[in-house]
Parts: C-alpha cells; structure tokens; sequence
C-alpha cells in the first residue's frame, strides 16, 4: 500500500505542515515499511526525531482504520514502547499527548515503571490505555500479574528504544523473553499483525542488533538508515603544565576551575561524571569554586529521590538551570533544548557513550553538538587523542548480545508462574525461537524446569521444596503467595546491594544509600547526597533519618558500580597513539602537553611501540612488581594476567596478587618473580591456550564475582529492594556460599556453568586474547627494571581491585605470611 | 591440634570440633540442621547432600574420638522440624551408647517434647564442666570463675600478607575471656573477627589447624 494515498498519512503531512514542519526521509521510509508489515530497527542521530519515525506510524495506521475501540475494554493496547530509562517515559509521554491531541486522536498515554503510583498501576489493571510506555522489568512485571495473557489480543507494536544501550546487558534478554511471550500470546488468538521495531544510535554491529530483536527470519524485516550527519566538536581542557595533572586518579579537580568560564559562557552545561560518589564531591567542589552558582547548578543521579530528579529535569527544560552534574543517568535521549553544552570528566572508555553523550547537547536537527573532555589524570590525554580520532573515523564499538543466561531464564520462568502460569512446551517453543536461547538443548531446558520445580535434578527430588507445581489446567503456577511477593520484588537483572531510602527527620526524601555505608555511620556523622551535607541521626524502620548539617565537609557515599572496561576498538587507536607520541609524527594538542609524561618514562624505562610488550620488572619494600602493558583493556587484562600468574606458577611454588586497569596489569610476589626473554615468550604464548585458561579462571575469584549477580537473578539470594527491604534472617544466604555448595555437591548447576561461560565468552573474548598473544609472539618483548615506579606503572599499583593466584602449598603459605607480618611487627 | 587452656588439654579438630579427652567429650558449635531444607521450602535449591555431608563429617569424629557425650554448643537445629532433621534422626539410631547433650541457642526453637523424641538432653543457658562452661552466645560479662566457650558467631580470620596478600579462614578464639568455637556446619558464612595480643587464633585449613 502507498502510504502518501492514505488518510493517516495525509493527516499527518497536513498537521506537520501548520507547524512549519516536513518529515525525513527516513521518518517516511520508516511509515512506510510499517505499513507495509514490517518489523525492524531505526537507525539515526539523536535529535531528528526518531520517536516520531515509529510512533507516527502507528498512529497513521490507526488513522486509517477507523474502527475505534471501545473504552471500557481491557484489551486496548495498541503500542508498547519499552525505554531503558525511567526519565525518558515521561518526556516521550508528554511529546505523544501532544501530538495524539493535535491530531484529535482519542487515545490514552499511560507510564508504568518504578516511579509509577500504585493507584496508577490499579488503573491500569482495569484499563489498559492505547499506548504503554514501560521499562523492560516493568513488562516483566506486567506478565507476572494474574489476567496479563488477556492484554496483548489487539497489540500492534512493540518498539525497543534506545535498543542499543539494552542489547549488551542481559535486560535485552528480558526484552527478548517478553516479546516471545506476547508474540506467543498472539499466535494463540490468530492474530498476526504484530510488529517488532528498535531504535537504536550507530553500533558496529547494528545487523546483529535486529537479529536479536526479531529472530524471526521468514519474517519481514529492514534496517531504516537515516542519511543525516550530526555535527560533533570534541575539545580537551589541557592543563597549563603537565604537572598539575596526578598519575593516577580518578576524581579530576585539579582542572575544576577551567571549568568555570565554559559554564559562563554556555546557556546549560551537563557536566558527565562516571560515578554517583564522585558526582556528589564535584557538584560541593564546584560551588567551592563560584559561590555564586549556589541555585543555578544541581546533581542528578540513581540514587536521588525520583520528585527532585523530576524537579532537575523540569528545570533542565525551562533553562533555570546553568550546569547539572549527572552520571549515566542522563545519558539517553532526553531533548534538554536549553543544553548546548557537554563536559566529559574522565574516560567514557568508549567511543559509543562518549558520542551519544555529546549528542545531549545541540539536539535539535542540524545544531551542533560540543562536547569538553576534562582528563582525571596524565595518561588520560593520550585517551582523549585516541577517542577523537576514533570518533572522527566512526570506529564504533559492537555491543555484544547475552547468550544462554540461565539465570535470566529461570527468573522469566518463575515470573509466568506467578501471573497467568504456562505450558513447558509452549515456552520451550516459545524460547528457542529467540536469539538468546536458540542454542538451548533439551537436557538443558530439562534441567531448568526441575530447578524451579523439584529444586534440583531428578536423581534427588525433595519433597519439601515448592516452588513451580503444575495446577489442575496443565500450567505451571506459583502457588504460595509469599514466593510470589518474594519474586516480584526482585525481577529484573540489575544487581545493587540492599539500599535504603534518606529522609529528613521533618519529612521529605532526599534519595538513597547502601546499607553497607549505612552500617558504618554513626550518630552525628556527616555525608553527602544530592548536593547536600546531612547530619545522619539514625536509622528506623529500614529508612535513614538526617538534618541539614552546617558541616562544609563530609563523606561521600560509595555506591557499587561496575567500572567501564576500555573497549578494544579504542584499544587499538590508543596503541597508535602511544607510537605517536614520542615520535612526535602527530597532531593532537593532547601529545604535546603530556610529551614530558613520555620523556620520564622512557628514561626510566621505555615506551612501547605498537610492535612491543613492555615488561617492567620493579622491586621494592612492598615485593617483587610485574608490570605488562598489552593495551587491549581491563577485562582482558584481567584474564590474561591470571593466565600468566597461573603460567609462572608451574615453574615454581609462588603467590601472586594481581591488579589491572586499561593499559595493563600487574602481578605482586613477595617472592623474585621468575622473567627473562624466553619466560616471556612462553608465558605469553598462544599455546594451549583454552585449557590454561580454564585452569588460571578455576584458581582466580573471576567465575565467584560474576556468580554474584547470577545469585540474585536467578532468585537464590535475596538482596532486597530499594526501600522495600524485608527482612528474612532464616533465609539469609550469600552468593560466595552458594558458590561453594554448588562447587561442591551440584556441579552439573547450569547455574554455576555460566558464571564460568560468562568469565570465558563475555570477559574474555578468547579470539581477541588469542589474537593480542599472537601479536606479542611476533613482535618484540623489552624487559626494563626500572628503580622506581614509572609514569605507566603507577595507575595500576594504586588500583585496590585484587585477584589472588597461588602455587605454594597453603600451610607454607599462612607460615610464611605469619612470619612476615610478625618481622614488620 | 592439641593446646592447653585453663590447666587442660584440648585437641582442635579441622573438621571444625573440640575434643576434650579428660571428659571423653566431643565439642561442636552451630550445625545449623535443616537449614537447607528450610530453604528448599520456601523455594530455594539448595542440595540437601550438605546437611548428609555434614552428618557424615559428624559420623567421621564419633568414630575418632569414641566419645562418651556429644556436646552442641547451640543452634544445632535452624529453623522447624523438616526431612533434614527426619535424616538426622535416623542417623543418630546408630549411636546408641553415646549421649546428645544441647546447650540452646536462638535458633533452637523446637518444642520440649521434640528434644525429648528425638532423644537430645538440653542445658538452659549452658552446660558446665569445671574448668569450662559451654554457653551458645558469650556474655558479656562473667562473675563466674569458670572460662566460657561459645559458638554463635561463626568466627573467621583473615590473614594479611607481604604483597598485598590475603587469606580467610574459619578458626576457633581462645582469648583471654572466653573461647569461641566454628561454626560445624559447611553451609554457614564466616564473621571476621580482628585478635588482639594475647589472644590465640586457630585457622583451619582444608589440611590441618594452624595457630596463627
């Protein structure tokens, strides 16, 4: 069918047109393929109304076909859109009202995730509205409820937004699990007509992004690429001297005030930095700076109570605001008009967040984006150089899809039993018809429903464990409301530990902290949120009480995050770069102010070319260092530095403790390292890779730490929800505990399989190691001994984050450590 | 391991038991039984070979030590009564000659009547052989003379190396005070405890116990 002969189609042009306005191209393309029953990803800049490429269409599509649906039914659902944020829903919310009522649409907006009122909710249940706009655990919870399998009967499209941010995490495979479901629900009313669209920013792998999404080969499917170029200056702030900048670090003050006049001069700034706590240390060193910007800037973050962050976002819009200082919470495409301005503070270690991050500012069509990069510490300029050159190539990173999380499954599993039920044989259908699971076999897919249902494999069912039973109609239920309160609470797969609401002794939240930083405070000290010095008082009924404090200094929480690992592509520039600089063949303004950085370390020790492995072999009071430079990122380095602890091992009875960071990584001994050229070579050999890989993992914390998050998922451990903690001391278990146990007695637990699978597949990237310990095989290994620590080593020797290794026998070991704890005694 | 405490002689076991030959008494704290089928019940997969392994750990140090009595320094059962405490009751027919005495402790909840069935001798708050009381949760404070040895805590130690290095063990405490025992069962966590000086730390290893 022509579009441009329908009524929808025609009605749209007209009302675009009385606002001076005419669609893309690609917003036409996108219409048209809709139209024409297609599903697929939508593919632009941000600012050019990528919302509207896929919401037009449906509503063009609902213009045409006059037949309205009656209100009062449940089954009214024409549009899921699924948003990764809580604070985009409600600004596309607000754009589609406005849009709905211009064009004399009778069609109801609703929002339904964390933030939304339970009163809301209950409307909900009543009545769905037309259009949904909802966080992938928030669908989840939505197929939890009893009667959900009813809703989805007139439902035409599901679209993913900003598909990209989901697709590397294993909330896509929430998504991918309940658009598998409603698809499944469909097919049981003969109802044919749903279609599956993403929308995602610029990915190295945007093919397999739609693959994902709608695996569904016989099915039709497009990628809408728009034909648009967002305009991007990336600008670093240079210190004056190299000497300001500290070697290490991450917090970045130092360079603060140069900060200043940007904010003057820009309408809004969003100031980026990459943790909640030191978002908190720079919004109070700020105002230290410039009281006068005390009301003109403000904090926006996770853990801030959802009525101020609201508060920040409407002023964001209105342009009271001069600068906001924002984590990651405001990276995704909400439109702040009065924004022209970004800064960058710190390594966004990927060239994918640094670009989308710099689209925040300028984004109306065709307005130019400037973005600040302000360095934490020296070596982070050679970054920023690698960074805008990668940016300038378009050399952007792929975000690589979960496979075969059981943890995520299991959890999906228990999340239908308590809603609606459903038939084992369905699902499994259902299931490897997705990409996530497409490689389950049936022992597997066994194996997971006994876990759910008989609480183990078959060689030893319990009795007493009830979970998952099959009721009189043949599904498979939860039956025991407790369980099923327990397993709402915790559905999702973002892992935090225990938090707890922050409120004033006179009423009103402020946000949240851990219970661990809360366990450490006591009456009367002071710490940091929002912005604000609060004077903790006490603790009553799981909520932290506090007054202002007329304290100037205090604490900053820490709340636990994952660190951002360096990704290979930007590895790969930045090995470049380091040629660059000594040579000085460049022309990046970053090089020439960290060149003095470079002369120190090539005469304390060398810099490597692109063609070398750099190992520096450094003794001091603290023992025996080995550093190696392989720049291929944290997550690697972490793994090849347990292969090469393990390797050097075997040659004699020693203990390690390791520590890495993006550059490299380091092994610490007490005991001489053994290390010469041809040890190099055989330690860093691509040999028998994949078995001393599983052996250096087995030895390591690596698979304990990611069976961490698999623990909670899968529902084993029970960490609480932000606010709503119960408390169970019976149930009480830790992740490390269950860890053991299943090591122990149940080694064939899916569930421990995969924290091994994740260490190998998602962390690893074997071909990528394989490949960096080709290319140190045939370049040249140097081996300095440097007298003291070198500009290179010393980030990695400050990092706290340590694995252990160890050869010797344990007693020998615990005598020995006694004897030297006892000789600095 | 064998030390002196208070004038006697205490062997430690590294399956996480005190035996005290002059009694014939076997000492362990914290068995923790039923705490996996507990869990199952409300629906979380635990493997119930941990509660079998530790009754078979248990089996192992009866036909070491041939005590005369088999003292609990508390929490022996976790919760209610359920199939784990079904096995233990079958396995504990075939000690016949040897005495169950529990000192209680929190999680001790079950009625008098089911100690009894059971055939468990119970001491409120704590069971005394001169020079020791056994007692589930130290006090804080002791007038008496005697030394008290607990459990509760489920102690461990952390052993801090040259090089960044670090350890942690399940240990037993003799300080100054008092003594606390490990936890026996495996499907418990570890509380770190600091030492100060004078007191004497006991790590053990999957090997053997180690003063540390």
């Amino acid at each position: 069918m022509d579009q441009t002969k329908t009524k929808g189609y025609k009605k749209i042009k007209q009302w675009l047109k009385a606002n001076r306005r005419k669609p893309f191209q690609f917003q036409e393309d996108a219409w048209q393929y809709y139209l024409n029953g297609y599903s697929g990803l939508v593919n632009a800049p941000t600012g050019f109304g990528k919302t509207f490429s896929l919401f037009l269409a449906v509503v063009i599509e609902a213009l045409n076909d006059p037949s309205v649906n009656p209100k009062q039914r449940k089954d009214r659902l024409q549009l899921i859109w699924i948003t990764p944020l809580r604070s985009l829903a409600k600004d596309i919310a607000r754009a589609m009202r406005e849009t709905l009522l211009e064009l004399e649409l009778d069609w109801h907006v609703g929002v339904r995730n964390g933030d939304t009122s339970q009163a809301e909710k209950l409307q909900q249940k009543k009545s769905m509205p037309e259009i949904l706009l909802i966080t992938p655990e928030s669908l989840h919870l939505l197929l939890a409820q009893k009667g959900s399998s009813t809703l989805f009967k007139n439902l035409k499209c599901i679209v993913a937004d900003e598909w990209h941010e989901l697709l590397g995490s294993k909330r896509g495979v929430l998504v991918e699990l309940a658009v598998s479901r409603i698809k499944g629900l469909q097919k049981l009313e003969k109802q044919q007509f749903l279609r599956v669209w993403g929308i995602s920013a610029t990915i190295g792998n945007i093919e397999e992004a739609l693959d994902v999404l709608e695996p569904d080969e016989t099915a039709k499917r497009i990628i809408v690429k728009a034909d648009l170029e967002k305009k991007i200056i990336i600008k670093s702030i240079l210190p004056d001297d190299i000497e300001t900048l500290p070697w290490a670090g991450h917090l970045g003050l130092k360079l603060a005030y140069k900060l200043l006049p940007i904010i003057n001069k820009s309408k809004t700034t969003l100031i980026f930095i990459n943790t909640r706590g030191q978002s908190e240390m720079w919004y109070q060193h700020l105002l230290n700076l410039e009281p006068e910007l005390a009301g003109r800037i403000a904090i926006h973050h996770g853990s801030i109570d959802f009525e101020l962050r609201n508060w920040i976002e409407d002023a964001l819009h209105t342009g009271q605001l001069k600068a906001v200082i924002a984590t990651s919470s405001l990276d995704l495409g909400v439109d702040f008009k009065p924004v022209d301005t970004v800064v960058q503070v710190g390594s966004p270690k990927g060239v994918a967040r640094f670009l989308q991050r710099a689209g925040r500012s300028g984004h109306a069509p065709h307005e130019t984006s400037k973005i600040y990069f302000l360095p934490t510490h020296a070596l982070e300029l050679v970054e920023a150089a690698a960074i805008k050159e990668a940016a300038k190539n378009n050399n952007i990173e792929s975000r690589e899809p979960f496979i075969m999380v059981f943890d995520t499954l299991v959890q999906y599993l228990v999340t239908l039993a308590i809603g609606d039920g459903f038939d084992d044989q369905v699902i499994y259908e259902e299931i490897k018809n997705t990409h996530a699971f497409k490689l389950i076999l049936p022992e597997e897919w066994n194996w997971v429903m006994q876990f759910i249902t008989s609480g183990g494999d078959s060689l030893s069912a319990y009795n007493e464990f009830k979970k998952v039973t099959k009721d009189d109609d043949g599904l498979w239920k939860v039956k025991s409301r407790m369980l099923a309160m327990r397993h709402r609470l915790h559905i999702g797969t973002i892992v935090s530990d225990a938090m707890l609401k922050v409120k004033f002794l006179s009423g009103g939240y402020i946000g949240m902290v851990e219970e661990y930083f809360v366990t450490r405070l006591k009456a009367g000290d002071n710490f940091r949120l929002a912005g604000r010095v609060l004077e903790f008082i006490h603790v009553k009924d799981m909520t932290v009480i506090v007054r202002n404090s007329k304290q100037k200094n205090a604490i900053s929480p820490s709340w636990n995050g994952g660190r951002l690992p360096l990704s290979s592509n930007l590895g790969v520039v930045l090995r470049k770069k380091y040629n660059e600089a000594l040579d000085k063949n460049h022309e990046d303004e970053e090089l020439d102010v960290v060149y003095p950085l470079f002369l120190l370390q090539e005469k304390r020790s060398h810099v490597p070319r692109n063609d070398e492995l750099l190992i520096e072999l450094i003794n001091n009071k603290e023992g025996f260092h080995l550093f190696a430079y392989p720049f291929e990122g944290r997550l690697v380095h972490e793994v090849l530095a347990a292969l090469v602890a393990y390797r050097l091992s075997k040659l004699l009875p020693i203990s390690f403790s390791i520590a890495m960071n993006d550059y490299g990584f380091e092994l610490l001994s007490e005991t001489e390292i053994p290390m010469d050229e041809s040890i190099a070579y055989e330690v860093f050999s691509p040999k028998n890779l994949t078995e001393d890989i599983t052996l250096s993992i087995n030895s390591t914390e690596m698979a304990r730490r990611k069976f961490r998050d698999i623990a909670c998922i899968s529902g084993l451990v029970f960490q609480g929800y932000p606010g709503k903690y119960v408390a169970n001391r019976h149930l009480q278990s830790s992740a490390g505990l269950f860890f053991n146990v299943f090591s122990d007695y149940d080694k064939h637990n899916l569930l421990l399989r995969q924290a091994y699978d994740e260490v190998f597949y998602q962390q690893l990237e074997e071909p990528r190691l394989a490949a960096a310990l080709q290319r140190i095989q045939e370049g040249n290994i140097i081996i300095t001994t440097p007298k003291s620590f070198t500009p290179l080593s010393f980030p990695i020797k400050v990092d706290s984050l340590r694995e252990n290794m160890s050869s010797e026998e344990l007693e020998q070991r615990i005598l020995r450590m006694k004897a030297e704890s006892e000789k600095i005694k | 391991m064998t030390i002196t405490s208070q004038g006697e002689e205490l062997i430690l076991d590294k399956e996480r038991a005190l035996f005290l030959p002059k009694h014939q008494l076997l000492a362990i704290s914290d068995l923790h039984l039923g705490k996996s089928a507990h869990f199952r019940q409300a629906g979380l997969q635990v493997p119930s070979t941990i509660a079998k392994s530790d009754l078979q750990r248990l089996s192992l140090l009866i036909e070491k030590y041939q005590p005369k009595t088999l003292l609990i320094n508390g929490d022996m059962f976790h919760h209610g009564l359920n199939t784990d405490i079904d096995d233990f009751s079958i396995w504990k027919q075939q000690y016949t000659d040897l005495n169950f005495l529990l000192v209680k402790g929190n999680h001790d909840q079950l009625s008098a009547n089911n100690y009894k069935d059971l055939g468990i001798e119970i001491h409120e708050p704590s069971f005394c052989l001169s020079p020791f009381c056994f007692i589930h949760d130290a006090p804080k404070h002791t007038n008496e003379e005697l030394y008290p040895i607990s459990g509760h805590i489920h102690p461990g130690v952390s052993i801090v190396g040259k090089a960044k290095q670090r350890l942690k063990f399940p240990c037993f405490y003799f300080g100054k005070d008092h003594a606390i025992l490990p936890a026996f069962s495996l499907f418990t966590g570890l509380y770190n405890i600091q030492p100060k000086t004078n007191e004497r730390i006991f790590a053990i290893t999957p090997e053997k116990v180690i003063e540390v």
